[in-house]
């Protein structure tokens, strides 16, 4: 077996990456995620603006907010980034039905976090929280809601990726799109990371 | 040396950041605001997006400016939030309509 392909070589042995042109996946997809991240970059410069022209409804509006919701929905993150690094190695290793099951793992992990927060929207109505209650909120939801969305068509794609891979269609040697729909997927975990450091954690 | 196989090391890089979850977690909760604890989340937050960019992306061993890119918004971002808690007064001069 090709020792590049292989979880137990050296890790600098292995990466993602296309030797001929450095790319982990398709160059295609990379153009989507830094498109994608440079919203969500609009998104924290109106959000610091923000902050700077209501410092007392930014240090007040973090404490109101469900923490519980938003650490657990963090850790659930960076597991399903975890799982998916699982299932590339995992694919890479010519084990596609361990792949399988690690990417099911990451559906798993994005169908609790939109439960979650479809909970923690519903206890903010509870404790009057909206998005018109202060500019801190209306932040809030607009920068949530859009990640909420990411969370969900993203959980869509890896189902996508598991039926291309009991299908036979990605193997050991040729599995790009599970790389794009991976790098993808770890693009919604760093914005999460900074969502949550912003509005739950920093005042 | 007993060199680290890849997996091991993934394994330990998701202890790591869910440690830094747990630590921002208990910051928002009973840390004092102020500079101190402004700095440390930005730190936490340029800690875990720098992983997940180079480990868990793979650009570490990518071509240099597409790691350069995504590893900028861990620079940028955790340096806003530093100079937004110094400087509130000042930006939000420069940014008044």
């Amino acid at each position: 077996m090709d020792a590049s392909i292989s979880p137990e070589s050296d890790f600098h042995e292995l990466s993602f990456v296309n030797k001929t042109n450095k790319v982990p996946g398709s160059l295609a997809i990379w153009f989507a995620i830094l498109a994608e991240m440079s919203e969500f970059m609009i998104m924290f410069v109106v959000y610091f603006l923000a902050k700077v022209h209501n410092p007392e409804l930014f240090y007040e509006g973090p404490t109101k907010l469900n923490t519980l919701a938003g650490t657990t929905n963090t850790l659930i993150m960076l597991t399903s980034s975890f799982f998916v690094v699982r299932a590339v190695i995992a694919i890479r290793d010519n084990k596609p039905k361990q792949s399988a099951n690690w990417l099911w793992g990451a559906v798993a992990c994005g169908v609790i976090y939109l439960i979650i927060k479809v909970f923690e929207y519903q206890w903010n109505t509870a404790q009057g929280l909206a998005t018109e209650t202060n500019i801190f909120y209306g932040v809030y939801y607009y920068v949530t809601f859009n990640h909420f969305l990411h969370v969900g068509w993203g959980s869509a794609g890896l189902i996508w990726v598991i039926y291309r891979i009991n299908t036979h269609i990605y193997t050991a040697d040729e599995h790009e799109g599970l790389i794009n729909m991976a790098v993808y997927w770890h693009m919604i975990d760093l914005a999460w990371i900074t969502i949550f450091l912003l509005l739950y954690v920093i005042r | 040396m007993k060199v680290m196989t890849h997996t091991k090391i993934i394994d330990y890089l998701w202890l790591i950041l869910i440690t830094l979850t747990l630590f921002s977690a208990y910051m928002a909760e009973r840390a004092e605001p102020g500079f101190v604890s402004i700095a440390i989340m930005a730190a936490v937050l340029a800690i875990k997006g720098r992983i997940i960019v180079d480990h868990f992306m793979e650009l570490k061993d990518a071509h240099p400016l597409l790691r350069t890119l995504m590893r900028t918004y861990f620079y940028v971002i955790p340096a806003m939030m530093i100079l937004v808690y110094l400087f509130p007064e000042q930006i939000a001069k420069w940014t008044a309509l």
